[in-house]
């Protein structure tokens, strides 16, 4: 199973921690809030095509076509299904395709930044920003308890799979059976997961140190810029609407 | 780093300690418990099932009482460092721990940030890091695996770089809680090399263990737990002495790998189940069918890829496989042979090829499912319902299946829980609960993927004892194991397997005992 994984071996890309924060942040903020007019339009178009081209040339060149597909299907879904139907249908096919829409590329960055970092990369960039270890060891757990939660999930849904429990078949009933247990999991999971780590010194006052080496290089200053730029651009649009057409 | 420490003054002393768990949260207290380890010392823990080994364990990491809360009396010193009082990371600088559960005990997702990760929190110096990581990757002879993600590794690689992990801040006292429940005999061999090399470099080991076989000559002290109280203690010698009789009556398993790997007289005296008079014959003549009104179940050209790396490897290739109706067949191989694979492709649940016969019914990927049935290693993947009984009834039809799931129900020693919430049981009860699922289904085939993982001489033998009778009601079995203790208990036939291929099969008899001694030697010393 691939979801998620961080392998620090397949590199193409070296982009700093904090930069792929900045970008996150960028990325989410421009497509979210949008912005009118064929100016703000170039830089959505720009800042789209960030995720799935940072996932391409990562070697995730499946999950980048799978997510982009997702993106024009729901895309095209929106602008098309938006003359062809009427009334609550269409304001519903059409609201849900546009949200999607919107959603998709900020997922795909989130997931190239999971599976790109690894645990003492995050970590150490956070010592750098001066974080507190209460925002940055919760933050940290992350990066493990998503994929190992998602291992139960799989193994929840074999086992329904086994008693002929599908969601068509008994709707609520499936939610409730596949929650029960994966709840039970989540919690036992928690447990190890920081009993092993406090039994292993985290969370000591000594200075943390770090073997991962991480800085910013030329491609962090040029992902950076665009970033920035993005964002004041939208900040100039949704201040002075009328100023850049 | 020697701490102060005199020489030839224990590395960990207990003294008359007890420890209880505070409110609901589950686990055995102790009591009375007084012990002393000197460096390059073992001290061996056992006992049955919740008698409190595990909290032995962690009042010596210091995980009880400051992260399991609780009150604890007595004193327990690391290197004169009071472990109760200090603060977890100051333990930590002096105790190195590995646990039970290889998947629930990384916080990194990479290996090399893995066995980095001790040294990093006690803030040790970059280049001193990438020494010891160099140190503990080739002692543990993790190169190849550096840079993989640990969600790839199977349970013994997984168990290894928590042993490298431990190892990298070089600690004075290791402390292993069931290291060897989730692993295949070369990983076991491996971790045994592990706690030798420990012992040699002057660092104490404490250890709490159920199959106890891979310790044989190992251990300095056996500290025998019954109720939270030290009820035996003796050095390893005298626990080697011991009278065999002693060791079963005291719920051990088995105290080395001879002993392991014995045929067991008792099973050649009483045949498990009366009504089965064929059972010698069945025996010996594996591919002929025990019954010969009923054909053997038949694997046709069985195939499962998985994706590495983008590209798709082959995880299973089983060209044809019989399994007589009513055998109980143990499937036994090395951690990532494709085992659970070929479990998966059986109950129709993963991507796969290749067909099924059971009695002269071919059975598609849908059918499958339908009609075979895992009992999962974590059992707690397939309980739902809100009482065992509803658990049972779900999935039944017809007008009698109250009295069906009943019947069922007392078969398995579950009657008197029939209202009693899933969660609220034993861990054995739970797995019967999942047999009892697929009694009540009418499961022809019956896979179980380490069922015995972690359980103790008198649960193992109610697992067997449980197999021997499902056997009795015609179902055929598959049991994924590491065990050889438990294959000798129940099992009729033994198919190995070994880079997603059956590489041998055989019917289980005296006469062959010793072929499966063979197949779990050959990685014994590796």
């Amino acid at each position: 199973m691939e979801f998620l994984q961080s392998g620090a071996g397949v590199r193409t890309v070296r982009l700093d921690p904090r930069t792929k924060i900045v970008l996150l942040f960028a990325v989410s903020t421009v497509l979210l809030l949008g912005g009118n007019g064929p100016a703000m339009f170039a830089v959505r178009t720009t800042m789209l095509l960030f995720p799935f081209a940072l996932l391409a040339v990562s070697v995730r060149v499946r999950v980048a076509v799978l997510m982009l597909a997702a993106y024009l299907g729901t895309y095209a879904l929106a602008v098309f299904a938006a003359p062809a139907l009427s009334g609550v249908a269409n304001a519903f096919v059409v609201a849900s395709a546009t949200v999607v829409s919107r959603f998709v590329p900020t997922l795909a960055l989130a997931y190239f930044v999971f599976a790109t970092t690894t645990v003492s990369e995050f970590m150490a960039a956070m010592a750098r920003m001066r974080m507190p270890d209460w925002i940055t060891i919760p933050l940290s757990v992350l990066f493990r308890f998503f994929p190992t939660l998602g291992e139960e999930a799989r193994a929840i849904g074999a086992a329904m799979r086994m008693r002929g429990i599908s969601p068509l078949r008994n709707g609520v009933t499936y939610v409730e059976c596949a929650l029960v247990p994966l709840m039970s999991c989540a919690v036992s999971i928690g447990e190890d997961l920081s009993a092993a780590a406090l039994a292993r010194g985290l969370g000591g006052p000594a200075k943390r140190t770090n073997v991962c080496a991480i800085g910013f290089g030329a491609l962090d200053i040029a992902v950076i810029a665009v970033s920035a730029a993005a964002t004041a651009l939208l900040a100039a649009s949704l201040t002075f609407p009328g100023a850049i057409a | 780093m020697n701490g102060g420490v005199r020489e030839g003054a224990p590395v960990l002393l207990m003294d008359n300690v007890s420890f209880f768990y505070a409110g609901e949260r589950s686990g055995a207290g102790v009591a009375g418990i007084s012990l002393s380890l000197c460096a390059g010392e073992l001290a061996l823990l056992c006992g049955r099932s919740g008698c409190g080994k595990t909290t032995v364990t962690r009042l010596a990491n210091g995980l009880a009482p400051h992260f399991y809360e609780g009150t604890v009396a007595g004193s327990v010193r690391v290197c004169g460092l009071d472990v109760a009082r200090a603060e977890l990371w100051e333990t930590a600088r002096l105790v190195g721990s590995v646990f039970q559960n290889p998947k629930s005990q990384f916080y990194n997702v990479d290996v090399r940030g893995e066995v980095a990760f001790g040294c990093e929190n006690l803030g040790f110096d970059p280049a001193d890091i990438e020494r010891r990581v160099d140190d503990a990757v080739r002692e543990f002879d993790l190169a190849p695996l550096l840079d993989a993600s640990i969600f790839s590794l199977s349970g013994g690689q997984k168990q290894r770089v928590a042993c490298a992990s431990a190892t990298a801040t070089s600690p004075r006292l290791v402390v292993l809680d069931e290291p060897s429940s989730n692993l295949d005999f070369e990983t076991i061999a491996r971790l045994r090399a592990a706690i030798v090399r420990w012992k040699e470099s002057g660092a104490a080991v404490l250890v709490a263990e159920h199959r106890i076989h891979y310790l044989d000559g190992l251990a300095d002290q056996v500290i025998y737990l019954d109720e939270g109280r030290i009820a035996h203690r003796w050095s390893g010698e005298e626990f080697a002495r011991l009278d065999d009789a002693e060791r079963v009556r005291l719920g051990l398993r088995a105290r080395s790998v001879a002993d392991a790997l014995r045929f067991p007289e008792r099973s050649r005296l009483a045949p498990d189940v009366p009504s089965r008079s064929d059972d010698g014959r069945a025996g010996q003549t594996p591919r002929k069918a025990a019954k010969p009104e009923k054909p053997p179940i038949r694997f046709e050209k069985l195939t499962a890829d998985y994706r590495k790396n983008g590209a798709f490897e082959r995880a299973l290739d089983v060209p044809s496989l019989e399994l007589p109706q009513a055998s109980v067949t143990a499937l036994v191989g090395p951690c990532g042979a494709g085992k659970s694979t070929f479990a998966e492709a059986v109950c129709g649940l993963n991507r796969c090829e290749g067909t099924m016969e059971i009695d002269g019914e071919r059975l598609g990927k849908r059918d499958r499912r339908r009609r075979c049935f895992m009992v999962m290693q974590n059992v707690n993947h397939q309980l739902f319902a809100e009482s065992v009984l509803d658990e049972v009834l779900l999935g039944m039809t017809g007008d009698d299946r109250g009295q069906r799931a009943l019947s069922i129900l007392r078969d398995l020693d579950l009657d008197e829980l029939a209202q009693a919430h899933p969660l609220s049981l034993s861990g054995g009860q739970r797995q019967r609960v999942a047999i009892a699922q697929a009694l009540a289904t009418d499961r022809p085939l019956i896979v179980y993927d380490e069922p015995t993982s972690g359980l103790d001489l008198a649960h193992m033998r109610q697992v067997a004892e449980t197999i021997r009778g499902v056997r009795a009601r015609d179902a055929t079995q598959i049991v994924i194991t590491h065990d050889p203790e438990f294959v000798l208990s129940c099992c009729t036939h033994v198919a190995m397997m070994e880079n997603g291929r059956i590489a041998d099969t055989f019917p289980l008899c005296e006469e062959t005992a010793n072929r499966l001694a063979d197949l779990f030697l050959a990685y014994d010393r590796p």
